[in-house]
């Protein structure tokens, strides 16, 4: 492999690890929030009984 | 943050019982004004952290030049610089202030901003000592050697995964805070062990921010200086978007426990 081609895994690299954080973090987010939302219909619910 | 004090229990203000048909939490109106400006500030230093790395991109492998001896894969060095910087500079060393913090204040939202950048420093931590061995290969003509700034950023790695291990097996609370301030404190030494290895120790590694002579072209520090700056507005972008995110999980949490109480 020459050298644009370690650039190019560096670089891969890079972006692998940086994108697969956001995306966990994304993905943490949208499960939070539907957690959120259930937990407050539940709670609606025990409220109105 | 508003919201922790106005969560409160059965009977009392933000009862958890439904109120005209909405649900009185008294979540509702407290601190909504300062959370929708927060929102928007984070939100605009999310678009100027993408920004300002994609310029950072661009810089790195169109405009800066190519170097004499090294060729193309010198280009690694501008996101692999700032990338350590990121972890050993604002990353580890809000980890460390934090923790201090909340030894002085026993305030639990310093804590949770030391665990949130802790996660960020390991990220970029990572990043470093993926991207270096890369370069390292057709350089050194070896992806990994004892060099002292190699191993003491790998020991570095460790410290940091073992804080988050540490929290992650300790219940939430207190006792949790305490134990990672001392650890994240502690931990902390290795941070400018892991700077000054370049002067302490015979090294191979480049001293390319401090050294006398770094053989960088000004279009080259230029570049790089600006991958700095773009990378620790990403930081700041992380950081705000993964402690907004622990707040929420403090909610959920707080939901469930309302909910287990009926």
């Amino acid at each position: 492999m020459d050298g644009i081609g370690f650039l190019f895994a560096g670089f891969a690299a890079f972006w692998l690890l940086l994108g697969g954080y956001v995306v966990t973090l994304g993905w943490r987010q949208v499960g939070l929030k539907r957690q959120m939302e259930r937990l407050e219909r539940e709670l609606s619910r025990v409220g109105e009984s | 943050m508003a919201n922790e004090q106005t969560l409160t229990r059965p009977g009392s203000a933000g009862s958890g019982r439904n109120v005209g048909g909405t649900l009185d939490l008294g979540l509702a109106d407290a601190g909504k004004a300062g959370g929708d400006r927060w929102s928007v500030v984070v939100n605009l230093l999310g678009v100027l952290s993408v920004v300002a790395v994609l310029a950072a991109l661009y810089g790195a492998l169109i405009w800066a030049p190519r170097e004499a001896q090294m060729g193309d894969i010198q280009r690694i060095f501008y996101f692999h610089v700032p990338s350590a910087w990121v972890a050993m500079g604002p990353a580890f060393t809000m980890v460390f202030a934090c923790c201090i913090a909340y030894l002085v204040k026993k305030d639990l939202r310093y804590d949770r901003i030391a665990a949130a950048s802790a996660e960020i420093g390991v990220m970029f931590t990572t990043i470093t000592l993926i991207t270096g061995p890369i370069w390292a290969r057709p350089i050194w003509g070896a992806y990994w050697t004892w060099d002292p700034r190699l191993t003491t950023t790998l020991v570095l790695w460790f410290i940091y995964v073992a804080y988050l291990m540490l929290r992650s097996a300790t219940p939430s609370g207190h006792r949790r805070a305490r134990l990672s301030a001392v650890f994240g404190i502690v931990g902390y030494v290795d941070v400018p062990i892991v700077f000054m290895s370049i002067r302490w120790w015979r090294t191979i590694h480049p001293d390319v921010l401090t050294g006398q002579d770094s053989g960088l072209d000004p279009s080259m520090r230029a570049v790089l200086f600006f991958a700095l700056g773009a990378f620790t507005l990403l930081y700041a972008y992380l950081l705000a978007v993964r402690v907004r995110q622990d707040g929420l999980a403090m909610r959920v949490e707080r939901l469930r426990h309302l909910l287990q109480q009926r």
